[in-house]
């Protein structure tokens, strides 16, 4: 009898080992709309699949190990995840979520019968291929969140090293129903946490497959009368980057756990600024030990290894690079003071010791 | 298969769950933190790197003894107290996170107590469990000699069966506390090595350090300190009922303990004092660069720890985590260093034994002990093979 968690694996399993044609990125997306793996973890009630975010995580961490080129993130965990706090339906289609980075806002004006956009906003994942736009937006006195036809706005042509689209965004008098908005119970920064969070976890998966590919070609590739995998030097390395492989997987494991269980993205804070900072570095370390080892074949685009390395490279720098958080991460150390770094590091769950003055607030 | 990839089965060796410590774990780590500040606040120790290593003190180990936090795991009726390896965890990080010296009894609690009480006869178990437990009885390791080093099976210390025991011959090395401990686990050869099986033919004794016939000679540390000694035995005499475990059955006894050897905190937290004081000389306003620096030992601390978790876990569940565990030890020794390698860029000092400020004696005490890091319980070189090996290339 297998669990749900195992039944989502084997789905996800399935269809993403599955080659798809490239250049259809439509047909894919129905793919994987059909078997419920694009709203993973938002609510039954709002439109998605009603799973845990230990579930999307599992599909999310499965994608990046196929290199899945869809917006599995975007749309579930952070779009469908936003609008679902704010308690608005999801509609069906990829979506993509805006502000991302930190410092960017858009201003919200009253106008005739509904809200005027203004503001600009770079390189937002796959903003060009979604169906709606999930945009948090700023009026005089309140956050509000809402969904916003990609088409009207300026949305100019862009993609990450591994081309999936990465486009700038200008509002400019952008309009939006009063009927269509809700208040945000999320902010920036929780999106920020969350995006951090899933992809993390994209990465994990992607380093997996870096792994995976380095052993087969060390063990097929032979050199001066045997396979490379039989020179120590070659195992030194490849132990090296199974190291970080399985330090990426520790890291996004917890920081996925505490995320669950906090009452706010922002009480796992901690935890998942974390993950993102060793998983970036595992990242750095893996793609150069994965390419050292597959040699010049690795570094073109006839072998399969790019599809991972490309992501990680983007990946890293995204929702957040290693040095970003890690300075967030020595501020709210340094603040706590030398007696606290230890509890710090061993502090239980919030959950797990109610009323503990566990949250950590960056600011 | 689908960009090469050939299936989606976690990899063998590098998956680490997560792991959740029990609540009675947490109490537990309350009242350890409350003794060790109340023994800080008696002066009964000053928070040290490598304190497992080389801080030696029989009264501190006493007292944990009298605490219960020896022997944790072991059954009652040999003096342990039935703890979980969990709750184990959580009391050995405290002590050597806050840089306790507990060098005294770490080889017998974590090592010589339990091959005992796994190969051990009921009478060795009752003789030596209950003394260890109460922190009366230390242990060193009898397995380096001068000629074997990584490559273990090449010992050549011999035991030759006499009446009513062995003759034990030969010199072992690099033996931490020998002019401390009252016993060591002595690796001999009881049969030639032969070509087939290498592993063949190797006995493990407990050794009385005080017999006749046994000389412990210091080998200073670079920093002059006394932890290493070489231990000559000639014609020593060691009777029948001091073998442990069967004849000829050395090599396996001696490698089924290494995942809980290699995973546990000690592998990270050998500078964790460092750490420590580092964050206090920074103060509460540091610059970019040091707040970069800080906080990524941090993410790298936490995730050890949390790997470290997750293996003592699986250890508790029966299974045999080895490449997990290398792995642990591997990128946790690294950090060891790293701490000392951040530290002294972020703060510019010279590390000095005899500086008035705990932050120089701290980063003197890592730098010159991060040698040792890497090389004691299996080098790093030797456990990337073992990883390697796991998996499955080599």
């Amino acid at each position: 009898m297998s669990t749900p968690r195992e039944r989502l694996l084997e789905t996800a399993t399935r269809l993403f080992a599955q080659p798809h044609e490239e250049g259809s990125p439509d047909l894919l997306w129905q793919t994987l709309e059909d078997a419920d793996l694009t709203l993973v973890s938002v609510p039954e009630k709002h439109g998605g699949a009603g799973g845990t975010l230990g579930d999307a995580a599992t599909v999310l961490r499965l994608a990046g190990r196929y290199a899945v080129p869809a917006p599995l993130a975007e749309t579930g965990l952070l779009a469908g995840w936003a609008l679902a706090a704010s308690g608005l339906p999801v509609p069906d289609g990829p979506l993509a979520v805006a502000p991302v980075h930190p410092g960017e806002r858009i201003q919200l004006d009253r106008g005739e019968g509904g809200w005027l956009l203004s503001g600009s906003v770079r390189r937002v994942p796959w903003a060009s291929t979604a169906s709606r736009l999930v945009v948090v937006g700023h009026a005089a006195e309140e956050t509000l969140v809402m969904l916003v036809d990609p088409a009207s706005c300026q949305i100019s042509t862009g993609e990450n090293l591994a081309s999936e689209p990465r486009n700038d965004l200008v509002f400019d008098g952008v309009r939006v129903d009063y009927g269509e908005v809700a208040p945000a119970r999320v902010d920036e920064e929780a999106l920020l946490l969350r995006g951090a969070l899933a992809r993390s976890v994209s990465m994990a998966g992607a380093l997996e497959s870096v792994l995976e590919l380095s052993l087969r070609h060390a063990k097929e590739r032979h050199q001066f009368g045997r396979p490379i995998s039989r020179f120590q030097a070659i195992q030194q390395q490849l132990a090296l980057l199974a190291g970080e492989v399985a330090a990426a997987n520790a890291s996004i494991e917890a920081a996925v756990e505490a995320t669950e269980l906090a009452d706010a993205v922002a009480d796992a804070a901690f935890e998942i600024a974390a993950a993102k900072v060793r998983v970036g570095e595992a990242a750095g370390v893996a793609t150069r030990i994965a390419h050292q080892v597959h040699g010049a074949i690795g570094f073109t685009e006839r072998h399969s290894l790019r599809h991972f390395t490309l992501r990680l490279w983007s990946w890293r720098d995204e929702f957040g690079a290693e040095s970003e958080w890690a300075s967030r991460l020595g501020s709210i150390t340094a603040r706590r003071g030398a007696e606290a770094l230890w509890p710090t590091i061993t502090s239980p769950l919030p959950s797990l010791a109610p009323g503990s003055p566990r949250l950590i607030r960056w600011s | 298969m689908y960009f090469g990839v050939e299936s989606a089965e976690p990899l063998k060796g590098v998956s680490f769950p997560p792991a959740r410590l029990p609540e009675e774990a947490e109490d537990l780590r309350a009242e350890v933190r409350a003794f060790l500040s109340e023994e800080f606040a008696d002066g009964a120790f000053e928070p040290q790197c490598d304190g497992w290593f080389n801080g030696y003190s029989p009264e501190f180990s006493r007292n944990l003894g009298k605490r219960g936090w020896l022997g944790m795991t072991w059954p009652k009726r040999y003096g342990g107290h039935e703890r979980s390896s969990l709750e184990r965890f959580v009391v050995l990080e405290e002590l050597l996170a806050a840089g306790a010296p507990v060098a005294s009894h770490w080889i017998a609690d974590r090592q010589s107590g339990p091959s005992i009480l796994r190969f051990g006869t009921e009478e060795q178990k009752t003789r030596f469990l209950p003394a260890i437990a109460r922190g009366e009885c230390f242990f060193s390791i009898g397995m380096s000699e001068p000629e074997s080093g990584s490559d273990l099976a090449s010992v050549q210390t011999s035991a030759e069966r006499v009446d009513g025991g062995w003759l034990v011959n030969g010199t072992k090395i690099w033996t931490g506390g020998a002019h401390l401990s009252h016993f060591f686990i002595v690796l001999c050869r009881t049969s030639p090595q032969s070509e087939e099986d290498r592993h063949a033919g190797l006995s493990q004794f407990i050794v009385d350090l005080s017999t006749s016939g046994i000389t412990v000679e210091p080998i200073r540390l670079v920093t002059d300190e006394h932890v290493f000694n070489k231990v000559r035995l000639e014609n020593v005499f060691v009777p029948d009922d001091l073998l442990l475990g069967e004849v000829g059955a050395g090599w396996e006894q001696v490698t089924s303990e290494l995942a809980h050897e290699r995973s546990g905190a000690e592998r990270f937290l050998s500078t964790f004092p460092l750490f420590v004081e580092l964050v206090r000389a920074l103060g509460e306003r540091p610059d970019e660069r040091a707040r970069v620096a800080v906080g990524t030992l941090v993410s790298r601390l936490w995730t050890l720890r949390r790997m470290s978790l997750s293996v003592a876990a699986a250890l508790e569940t029966g299974a045999a985590p080895e490449v997990e565990a290398a792995l642990v030890k591997e990128l946790g020794n690294r950090f060891e260093r790293e701490v000392a390698d951040a530290a002294r860029l972020v703060v510019p000092s010279e590390p000095s034994f005899e500086a008035p400020d705990p932050f120089r004696v701290r980063l003197a005490e890592a730098i010159s002990h991060a040698p040792a890091f890497t090389l004691r319980g299996g080098t790093s070189e030797i456990l990337r093979g073992i990883v390697a090996r796991g998996l499955g290339v080599r």
